[in-house]
């Protein structure tokens, strides 16, 4: 049965497959090593390589920008990723690919934590060099990073608790603000908050504490919305969170003190590459380890049958509430770095176009999963950013996508999936489970 | 007292929009459980298709082809611009909603997000980021009662609406058709068992939600005529909190919850300061769902929720 | 198969070269980058600032270029859609300075977007002019960021002085959106200078909705009890006509005064009859301009099709203040950032510049000391200009 499957693929896609037995083996650490090649191999030489082809800068978005723009480099830019990008992460990957399986190894056997951390510093590394190059890749990439953040805090709600809960964005603008002020009061001469009570050397390091208040601040107003959820569910709780979402962009509106509609501007440079980094990585792994916790569990119960859970002793008001106040915080925390990214602040940054823009990263990317909110996150910033030259036709491209999306993978891209952190740095030179169930 | 009448009457007129958006709204939600984020921008379409009808019979007018009076073309435009934009819905329907019908439903509503997005930017793209004026079909006439001030406008707004509902609300409680729509908000399972196909009655459903939307588009361009692409999503998601608040399943309950939101938002704006409008007005709302979390004429929950 | 595909590499790796090669031979060019909505909340703004600027760039590459210092440059504009959204902006900003290198930014147009915007364009030390921003924070502290408008804090007490001496006003109402920033100000600063001259309490009425909503009814019946003798309401033209339609048919029969951001041609279009008889203050009148400004007026009439508004013009002095810049610097260095500073040098130094929308200077802050025109709507429908208020 298994060859006469085989036999009728077209040759084509028995050469893909080839292909892909051809990296299979390769793990996780061995493709970090080559991008790292692949980024340092750009700094040296490929602003040079970019005028030799007749770009006038190394592409910012690996040549999607030149290729909508000029159609005449699309040769040029489409060589550029070549022979810049693929060429050295391919070949270096798969070149170390033994060495790095025994590495790779060797990190999981000692901790898995340390394997971890190593694995993020050179992560790290990579991002860090290819974000050097120009000031409009580190801005996408933060704001892709602080959009996995928020896209995973709202999976929290919508994917694995299964309310349709559309206050996000009142929660990232209550996080904003929070730490803007206490930012802007505590460490600069501002015209609404006075002089400067602290001196600012210490702002970067007292910053988190910031970012930490405006989650509180959000999570408390996760309440106005959560005590409901006890009674109310599905729909009228959406409801009840576009009440509040109106509720709280009205209130800001108010608030002389903090700038009402002009908003506030002037947040001191601190959310840099690094910082967001670490937020991220840390909430990625906090919600991760939320997520599959018996409370995770719990939330999908609650999902899947109310009564039938709280039968089975899930304390449902409990995990709706903890899940509430859990992804309000993380919101906040994602608003307050984006107030020090933008260096600016107003309410209408936190209207019904952020919440249509959370709610496509969700979507799109996939419920119920890790892995799908940062896929989700990252693409739609990075399209958002890289069909910048269909000017008006974005707005008509990017929506087909999505619809697209949603009628052939109904749940998101990658939905109901774990992200299984030892699955992912583990070497790959013994035959696994999973690689024979790809194969088969 | 002179002033709460006049509010009054403001509110009515405001009302009967959110109400007419709503039913739209609430039909799709009532009877094939899905929120139709799309609505808010079919209510654009339809305004904009009205333009043009209207513009054509009062460009044929001035040249004397067609001479009709201008009530007469108002009620042509809005009949023939409720025909036309039923099929933006069922357009909607085909391609938003039916390939998703066994998917999350949630899923669905953001094809429906997605497509009011493509609907404001194609208008966009096609017609140009020019406002458009709706022509002045019917002579403004104001009547001073007692120092309240009435608009035939503003009168004959409510009474359309009012006649729609009334009209939505015998169509779905007296005919075959109303009665299949009910089976089918009752239980989606079985009733295509009995011969009831669910893509006719999904379609029925799309098409007359639209029309409703489209004469709203209308009576909209009618008492504030400018239009733009975008004019249709803050009036659309207020409609949504109308609908839900109506409770699901009663489609009187969504009208009634329209007009009951044009009366917060008018009587706290003339109450309060009316920079707090929103503020009250949307705190008013989520105190109601406080208490009454199955809106008003909702019925508790089943376990048949699909979400 | 493989072989098929090592053959397309090669061929693209040809053309390429190819390509690479034909690239080089360019003349010398200048870019100037826009930060504009071209979708969104406001993509009027954006057309206009882009109409504008095309226009702009006709005239100088027909005619050989721009001449800085001994060599001619061709222009070229890269437009940028900020989508009206802060987010969006600061990204264009960034994309227009470290990708496509560009010399000085145009825009963004509205202060949610400029303040944010200024900020990068700060810290990058590239030249930002913003044509319409009216917020204090768009320039301030910034010396690489200027403007091509007079701020709210000299316009409201136009308005409020114009309302005294013209209609002998005792108490007067406002109708702002209070979401959005540019009406909001202007709308206090208008209150405190008619306040100022009447003693508290005279703004009887001080009444506010939302962006985008479409009925004013029972703000409009508040301001009516209130018995206030004139409507100041400093709205964008698209709701213009509705504010002024409803009050007329509430039964308002006062005078109704307007700001700036009335000055569209598209204001009659939407407005009709109603409208006529109002006045409002802004940068410039377009019925009845004289010389370079009925110039540019016709011309852009004659190639888009309407009279251009406020923000195209101010787009069009903007874009002719950079421009001067550049040329005062006496010649490019090619090296982009000694460029911009000069340029941003230039810019401040600029005295007595002779804008279509009257003459600028600026001040240390960046911004420009201009002066007011009050326009009156004709029973034509032409903005006729009325009179002219200068700062002190």
């Amino acid at each position: 049965m298994q060859d006469t499957i085989e036999q009728t693929h077209p040759p084509h896609v028995t050469f893909w497959r080839k292909v892909k037995t051809l990296f299979v083996k390769i793990p996780l650490l061995g493709w970090i090593v080559g991008a790292i090649v692949a980024v340092l191999v750009e700094r040296l030489v490929g602003s040079g390589f970019a005028s030799g082809l007749g770009l006038t800068k190394e592409p910012a978005l690996f040549g999607l920008l030149i290729i909508l723009k000029t159609p005449s480099l699309i040769p040029g830019a489409l060589l550029y990723v070549l022979l810049i990008y693929m060429l050295p992460t391919v070949a270096v990957a798969w070149a170390t690919a033994l060495f790095a399986n025994r590495i790779a190894a060797l990190l999981l056997k000692k901790h898995i934590l340390i394997a971890v951390l190593v694995h993020l510093g050179l992560l790290y590394v990579v991002l860090h060099f290819w974000a050097d190059i120009s000031g409009y890749r580190a801005h996408t990439l933060k704001l892709a990073l602080i959009a996995i953040m928020v896209t995973l805090s709202l999976n929290i709600i919508n994917g694995y608790m299964g309310e349709f809960s559309c206050s996000h964005p009142g929660f990232m603008a209550l996080g904003a603000y929070t730490s803007s002020v206490f930012t802007l009061s505590l460490f600069t001469d501002h015209r609404f908050f006075g002089s400067a009570v602290l001196p600012e050397a210490l702002g970067p390091f007292l910053f988190p504490i910031g970012l930490i208040l405006g989650g509180l601040v959000a999570a408390l107003g996760a309440l106005i919305v959560a005590i409901p959820s006890f009674r109310t569910r599905g729909d009228y709780l959406a409801i009840i969170s576009l009440a509040f979402m109106f509720i709280v962009k009205s209130m800001i509106e108010n608030m002389e003190f903090v700038g009402g509609p002009r908003g506030l501007s002037g947040q001191p440079r601190w959310a840099d590459l690094t910082t967001i980094f670490i937020w991220t990585v840390i909430s990625i792994w906090i919600i991760n380890n939320f997520v599959r916790s018996t409370l995770g569990k719990a939330l999908n119960a609650v999902r899947d049958e109310e009564m039938a859970a709280n039968s089975m002793t899930v304390n449902t008001r409990r995990t709706k509430i903890t899940a509430f106040l859990f992804a309000a915080f993380w919101a906040g925390v994602a608003g307050g770095l984006l107030a020090h990214v933008l260096q600016y602040v107003n309410p209408s940054t936190f209207g019904i176009q952020k919440l249509a823009e959370v709610l496509a990263m969700v979507y799109f990317g996939g419920l119920n999963s890790v892995y799908g909110s940062i896929v989700g996150a990252v693409s739609i910033t990075v399209l958002g950013e890289a069909l910048r030259p269909l000017e008006i036709f974005k707005w008509i491209i990017i929506p087909l996508i999505l619809i697209l999306v949603m009628i052939f993978r109904p749940p998101g891209l990658i939905a109901f999936k774990e992200f299984d952190v030892r699955r992912i740095l583990q070497p790959r030179n013994t035959p696994k489970k999973e690689v024979k169930d790809d194969a088969a | 007292m002179g002033e709460f009448f006049q509010n009054l009457v403001n509110a009515l007129q405001y009302g009967s929009f959110l109400a007419l958006i709503a039913l739209g709204y609430s039909m799709v939600y009532s009877i094939l459980m899905l929120f139709n984020f799309a609505h808010g921008d079919i209510f654009m379409v339809g305004a904009y298709i009205g333009f043009g009808i209207a513009t054509l019979l009062v460009t044929l007018a001035s040249f004397g082809a067609l001479a009709l009076p201008g009530w007469l073309i108002l009620v042509l435009t809005i009949i023939i611009s409720m025909f036309l934009t039923s099929f933006v819905g069922m357009l909607v329907e085909r391609i938003g909603y039916r390939p998703l019908r066994e998917a999350p439903r949630a899923s669905a509503a953001i094809t429906g997000l997605m497509i009011g997005i493509i609907l404001e930017t194609g208008n966009l793209a096609l017609l140009g980021a020019k406002r458009v004026s709706f022509p002045a079909l019917i002579e403004s006439a104001t009547y001073d009662i007692g120092g309240v001030f009435v608009t035939n406008k503003k009168i004959m707004i409510v009474f359309v609406s009012i006649i729609l509902t009334l009209a939505l609300h015998q169509f779905v409680t007296k005919t075959k058709w109303g009665m299949a729509m009910r089976a089918m908000a009752f239980d989606y399972l079985v009733v295509p068992l009995m011969g009831v196909s669910i893509n006719t009655i999904a379609r029925l459903t799309f098409a007359i939600g639209s029309a409703l939307a489209a004469a709203a588009g209308i009576l909209y361009g009618v008492a504030y005529p400018v239009l733009e692409p975008y004019m249709g999503i803050i009036v659309g998601w207020k409609a949504f909190v109308a609908a839900i608040l109506g409770g699901r399943g009663s489609i009187l309950g969504a009208a009634l919850a329209g007009f009951l939101l044009g009366f917060i938002e008018i009587f706290v704006a003339m109450i309060f300061p009316s920079t707090f409008r929103d503020l009250i007005a949307y705190s008013i709302v989520l105190l109601i769902l406080v208490f009454r979390p199955h809106g008003f004429f909702g019925e508790p929950y089943s376990a048949k929720l699909r979400l | 198969m493989r072989r098929g595909l090592l053959i397309g590499i090669i061929c693209c790796l040809a053309v390429g070269l190819i390509f690479s090669g034909c690239g080089k031979k360019e003349e010398p060019k200048i870019k100037i980058g826009f930060n504009i909505p071209l979708t969104g909340d406001i993509p009027k703004v954006g057309e206009g600032s882009k109409f504008a600027a095309e226009m702009f760039k006709a005239d100088i590459n027909s005619a050989g270029g721009l001449k800085v210092g001994d060599k001619s440059y061709q222009l070229e504009f890269i437009y940028e859609d900020n989508e009206s959204k802060a987010q969006s902006a600061t990204a264009a900003a960034l994309k227009l300075i470290t990708q496509d290198d560009v010399l000085a930014i145009i825009g963004p147009q509205s202060s949610k977007q400029a303040v944010p915007s200024g900020e990068i364009c700060n810290a990058n030390k590239t030249p930002m002019i913003s044509p319409w921003s009216t917020n204090p924070n768009t320039t301030k502290d910034r010396p690489y960021v200027f403007r091509g408008c007079f701020l709210d804090p000299f316009q409201g007490p136009v308005a409020a002085n114009f309302a005294t001496e013209e209609f002998g006003a005792k108490k007067a109402a406002v109708l702002f959106d209070v979401a959005s920033d540019y009406p909001k100000g202007l709308a206090e600063f208008f209150k405190g200078a008619f306040e100022k001259i009447h003693g508290s309490g005279s703004v009887a009425a001080f009444e506010t909705f939302t962006t985008k909503d479409r009925d004013f009814s029972a703000q409009l019946t508040n301001i009516i009890k209130s018995d206030a003798d004139i409507l100041f309401t400093p709205q964008y033209y698209d709701e213009v006509p509705l504010i002024v339609k409803q009050a007329r048919e509430l039964g308002w029969t006062k005078p109704i005064l307007g700001s700036d951001s009335w000055g569209s041609a598209e204001l009659m279009n939407l407005c009709g009859d109603d409208c006529k008889g109002s006045f409002f203050s802004t940068h410039y009148a377009a019925a009845g301009a004289k010389g370079a400004t009925k110039e540019f007026i016709d011309r852009y009439k004659e190639k888009y099709g309407y009279v251009p508004d406020d923000v195209g013009a101010l787009t069009w002095d903007s874009i002719r203040l950079l421009v001067q810049a550049i040329q005062n610097t006496g010649g490019l260095t090619g090296d982009l950032q000694k460029d911009r500073d000069a340029i941003k040098d230039q810019l401040a130094q600029i005295k007595d510049f002779a804008g279509i929308t009257g003459n600028m200077t600026f001040t240390p802050d960046g911004d420009p000391v201009k002066c007011a025109v009050i326009v009156k709507i004709s029973q034509a429908g032409d903005f006729e200009f009325y009179k002219s208020v200068c700062p002190q």
